[in-house]
């Protein structure tokens, strides 16, 4: 088969690219661990008078920041598609005979690598501060994780594709991340807000992987969310795939 | 034509432009190109060749006509089509960050063979293309000069049956360019058809076996480059007389006569004439004022460049788009 070997040859590409920017490593490792250092002493005070699940506020912000790290993670993809197109790599990779599938998802694969070890690092340093580990959950959640950063990273790229230049993509990108974030319970749970707040919240992808993320972290695997998480990752996923997989078939680079 | 590696019919293209009528940027091209030569794309800024060549490499799809590369439909068989050439865009698009051999090795494999197959291949075009020096640096650090022939490299690593390269000395000094050209001809002396695209007169002059020149979406002419220039321009020679008694006046009255002189102009005691052949006519001119006792100055026959072609097809030069032609000249 062709598309699998396409994928490792293109996944290890990018991989050793990644290592080889000593900048992107640092701020990729530094940033997660800064969230932690920075918003838990302040949620401290605020889980208490919201009501947060859980005895240790780490358990219930930590998952929150598993999950943003994967959007983001995904979301930031395009950002080096634009690079490579205005540098003639896209190009290059496409007229050899390599699969456009494996174009796709060999840089996602190979970021998704990279933040399970930032994935790693902040589970460590949150249970340094007590946050409780519960393995299986965390392995479920990884699932739920990639999910989600396959489908970003996707949408990313697919949409610096079609933009072509870095104004108009990364406008659209954090024209979506801010009310996705908001209306995900990332930082604060979406339950303390109005009505309507909650029944947006029910379009947006993230808000179920963060409430699967809460319960997957303590343990809890039977609860709806979970298998919603599960439910509405897994369509979109594969629908976001196809359609940026058509995008690199047909794209203009 | 039977030995044709590339055969293009009517190729269309255009782009939509927001609230404007589309763009259109290819508007019927056909062409031919022979096995094991190199054939040259001439045309100003926004001709139409980088548009032309991505239709041929599948890059882009093709609005209306056809076209076949290496013996493949261009849209019906487009994989086919791509392990069978090797395409070097303007950009390169190397990776910075890994070496020039790592690009190389990645390269061959995407193409599908093994790594010790591709291993040996990329040390046999390090050597090929005199990239020894720095082929285990990473690309970042490579000069303009390096880095082109990586791309080209990079572009026949799979030893493609066509190779096209888009604007391929854009950007490098004299020497750099002669370098790549020596290179190009050498892969041509090797079997490999080069079709390359280019504004430069001198590089289309120098390295290409015939050529195309395009201008606004269309071809204006086609040919050898020799060929060209002959049949649409012949040459130009400039005549010097010393003067003496009414010598110019005498001159330019026994020449005009002549069969082989077609146009003269004369200014001061410079005629300039415009010949089917120069160098021939150069000999007839020398015998004939000779003959009459008129002293020669100076001769000399000035060959008609490409952008002389250009300029009489499209009522423009090829200069305008900010190159310098440089004209040929012959003392005699």
């Amino acid at each position: 088969m062709r598309t699998p070997r396409d994928i490792a040859l293109l996944y290890q590409r990018y991989f050793v690219q990644m290592l080889r920017n000593p900048v992107w490593l640092a701020v990729g490792f530094s940033t997660p661990l800064l969230y932690l250092a920075l918003f838990t002493p302040l949620l401290k005070h605020i889980a208490v008078s919201a009501g947060l699940p859980g005895s240790n506020v780490l358990d219930g912000f930590l998952p929150g920041i598993l999950a943003l790290l994967a959007f983001a993670s995904g979301s930031g993809l395009g950002f080096s598609t634009i690079f490579e197109l205005r540098t003639g790599v896209t190009e290059r990779l496409r007229v050899t005979p390599a699969s456009r599938f494996a174009i796709l998802v060999g840089p996602i694969l190979a970021s998704m690598t990279l933040m399970f070890v930032f994935d790693a690092v902040l589970v460590a340093a949150g249970a340094a501060f007590g946050f409780e580990v519960h393995w299986l959950g965390l392995a479920v959640l990884a699932v739920l994780l990639g999910l989600l950063m396959v489908t970003m990273g996707a949408f990313s790229i697919a949409t610096a594709l079609l933009t072509k230049e870095i104004s108009g993509f990364a406008a659209i990108i954090n024209g979506i991340n801010l009310p996705v974030l908001l209306l995900a319970g990332v930082l604060l749970p979406i339950s303390i807000g109005p009505f309507w707040m909650r029944v947006l919240a029910h379009f947006n992808p993230l808000y179920y992987l963060v409430a699967a993320s809460r319960l997957l972290a303590t343990g809890h695997f039977s609860g709806h969310q979970v298998w919603q998480a599960f439910a509405v990752l897994l369509p979109l996923c594969a629908l976001v795939l196809a359609w940026a997989t058509r995008v690199f078939r047909r794209a203009v680079a | 034509m039977k030995d044709a590696v590339l055969a293009a019919h009517e190729l269309r293209k255009s782009f939509k432009a927001p609230r404007r009528p589309p763009v259109e940027a290819v508007r019927g091209v056909s062409m031919e190109v022979r096995g094991g030569e190199i054939f040259g794309f001439l045309g100003p800024n926004g001709a139409g060749k980088t548009t032309t060549l991505r239709m041929l490499t599948t890059l882009l799809p093709i609005d209306s006509g056809v076209a076949t590369v290496a013996g493949y439909d261009v849209q019906r068989s487009a994989q086919q089509v791509r392990t069978r050439i090797g395409y070097v865009s303007q950009l390169g698009g190397s990776d910075e960050l890994a070496t020039g051999r790592e690009n190389l090795v990645l390269q061959g494999r995407l193409y599908g063979d093994d790594t010790s197959t591709v291993r040996r291949r990329v040390a046999e075009l390090i050597e090929l293309l005199e990239l020894e020096a720095f082929a285990d640096r990473r690309v970042i650090t490579y000069s303009g000069g390096q880095r082109r022939r990586l791309d080209v490299a990079l572009g026949i690593v799979h030893a493609p049956k066509v190779l096209f390269l888009d604007e391929p000395s854009t950007g490098l000094d004299p020497q750099n360019r002669a370098n790549l050209w020596s290179h190009i001809a050498a892969l041509r002396d090797r079997g490999t058809t080069v079709f390359l695209t280019t504004h430069y007169l001198e590089e289309a002059d120098e390295l290409c076996d015939r050529l195309m020149i395009i201008d606004h979406g269309v071809i204006v002419a086609e040919g050898a480059p020799r060929e060209l220039k002959r049949q649409i321009a012949g040459d130009t020679v400039l005549l010097s007389v010393r003067e003496q008694d009414h010598t110019a006046q005498r001159a330019e009255q026994r020449l005009r006569t002549q069969p082989y002189v077609r146009e003269l102009s004369a200014e001061g005691t410079t005629l300039r004439l415009y010949v089917e052949e120069g160098a021939s006519a150069m000999i007839e001119i020398l015998r004939l004022l000779d003959g009459d006792g008129i002293g020669i100055q100076s001769l000399t026959v000035a060959e008609p460049t490409l952008d002389d072609v250009f300029l009489r097809q499209t009522g423009r030069s090829l200069r305008d788009a900010g190159q310098r032609p440089e004209t040929e000249k012959r003392r005699a």
